[in-house]
């Protein structure tokens, strides 16, 4: 991985985001927003998975309608994360807390790309009612554990 | 499927995407890694502080003027992992601090050594900072 | 001195404040408790405004979305207050000082006032929510001032430890 992170370190992007005072924080800021709605998203998909939100044909029309917000935030997350991983990645690549995170992410992308898609627009009655609950309580701890390893990293990384 | 296309490049992407700490204000926004500095003097107060701690030093010029420097550490809990604690700081004993100066800021610095008259070394940067080889491995 | 920094040093000194401040476990812990509840609670309250401003979600009765959001929005609220409280307690000159912890205190009270306003006026109509035009517009301006005030908050929140400003 230390080419990649070394290849990425070298981009101009990295460099002008280096040189500059602003363009980071201010992409970082942005990108936040973009995470902030993103798990938004997420939250709404999971608690009406998990039997906290309205059922029957309103479920599956607000969780066809959350993924798309999620696809779009998603987005904006990457367009703003991008820069940020690459001005990066060469120095936090040291930090065990951050390749932790990234391998959770991994994982949490994978899952909700694939068993939280299907499962979270599944019709009322389709599956059973634990499975559900289940990919909706997986889906809530895997986000959760995803944004508490970014925010340690500072104190424990 | 054009939405399964998609998704899978989401996936890799954002896996890319994510932002490396972000509890951090990143380094290179803020110090400039060309910069580095070694700085000898008093240190005038250590704040041991969350989310960072900042040791306040003055050293001398070449011409004879004080300068005050204001140098960002590492949280408490990474300090003691590297064995420093806050009754090695005294007000107004000497010590020395190797770091990077600010960019918008000359009388900032990102700490990365400490130094201290006894000759214990302790590496006190913050998460994300340069390459440089002061943290022990 | 005037009487608020004045105070501001005093809450610095105490020392459960102090405890907190130079705390290995406990400032993680709340710092990150923060970050996670506020990131919640404005998720939720931002899928709120989608529907609102006719973004998203708009298959489903808006009274149902804002009955099923709204108890969670709360129980995320509670905290994040609490915990932001803390930790500013913990070092109150230093926030005090900063335009961007100002910025996002400022629009804190205006978001805030702008949901209550919103509940106060609209509230009583909920069942009309989807059909009164009126209500339509009213609330399709409430949730475009939240999803701009929100964001303008988490933004300005992101740039406090930025030490742009002396």
């Amino acid at each position: 991985m230390l080419p990649f992170f070394q290849w990425c370190d070298g981009l101009a992007m990295s460099q002008a985001y280096r040189d500059s005072t602003y363009l980071f924080p201010l992409t970082q800021a942005l990108h936040i927003l973009a995470v902030t709605i993103f798990v938004g998203a997420v939250v709404i998909g999971d608690m009406w998975m998990l039997g906290w939100g309205p059922v029957g044909q309103s479920r599956t029309s607000i969780a066809r309608s959350a993924q798309r917000v999620l696809l779009w935030a998603g987005l904006a997350v990457l367009v703003t994360g991008i820069p940020q991983f690459t001005t990066n990645a060469l120095t936090y690549q040291r930090s065990w807390l951050f390749i932790l995170k990234m391998y959770l992410l991994a994982v949490t992308l994978v899952f909700t790309a694939t068993v939280r898609w299907r499962v979270s627009i599944a019709e009322e009655g389709r599956l059973p009612s634990w499975v559900t609950r289940a990919v909706g309580a997986v889906s809530l701890s895997l986000w959760m554990a995803v944004t508490i390893s970014g925010r340690l990293i500072t104190y424990y990384g | 499927m054009k939405t399964k296309l998609f998704l899978l490049l989401l996936a890799v992407g954002a896996f890319c995407a994510v932002q490396p700490a972000q509890a951090h204000h990143a380094f290179a926004a803020e110090y400039d890694p060309m910069k580095p500095v070694t700085l000898n003097g008093i240190v005038t107060r250590m704040e041991w502080a969350n989310p960072h701690g900042w040791i306040f030093m003055d050293t001398k010029e070449s011409d004879g003027k004080v300068k005050h420097w204001t140098i960002e550490t590492a949280a408490p809990s990474q300090l003691s992992r590297h064995g420093l604690k806050k009754a090695d700081f005294t007000d107004g004993m000497t010590a020395v601090v190797k770091g990077y100066q600010g960019k918008n800021d000359p009388g900032l610095a990102n700490g990365r050594t400490l130094v201290l008259k006894d000759g214990r070394s302790f590496y006190i940067g913050s998460v994300g900072g340069p390459n440089d080889g002061a943290e022990p491995q | 001195m005037p009487a608020i920094v004045r105070t501001f040093a005093w809450l610095e000194g105490l020392g459960w404040t102090t405890a907190l401040r130079e705390s290995p476990y406990g400032y993680p812990l709340i710092e990150t408790s923060h970050v996670a509840c506020i990131v919640v609670f404005a998720g939720l309250v931002i899928m709120m405004d989608l529907r609102l401003v006719g973004l998203a979600f708009t298959n489903a009765p808006l009274a149902q979305i804002q009955r099923r959001l709204f108890p969670w929005q709360m129980a995320t609220f509670v905290p994040s207050t609490a915990t932001g409280i803390l930790l500013f307690c913990v070092d109150p000159l230093r926030y005090y000082r900063n335009v961007f912890f100002l910025a996002k205190l400022v629009l804190l009270v205006l978001a805030g006032l702008n949901a209550l306003a919103f509940h106060l006026k609209t509230y009583r109509r909920a069942d009309r929510w989807d059909e009164d035009s009126q209500v339509t517009a009213l609330a399709r301006f409430a949730g475009a001032a939240s999803l701009l005030l929100w964001s303008a908050t988490i933004i300005s929140s992101r740039l406090i430890p930025n030490n742009w400003f002396k």
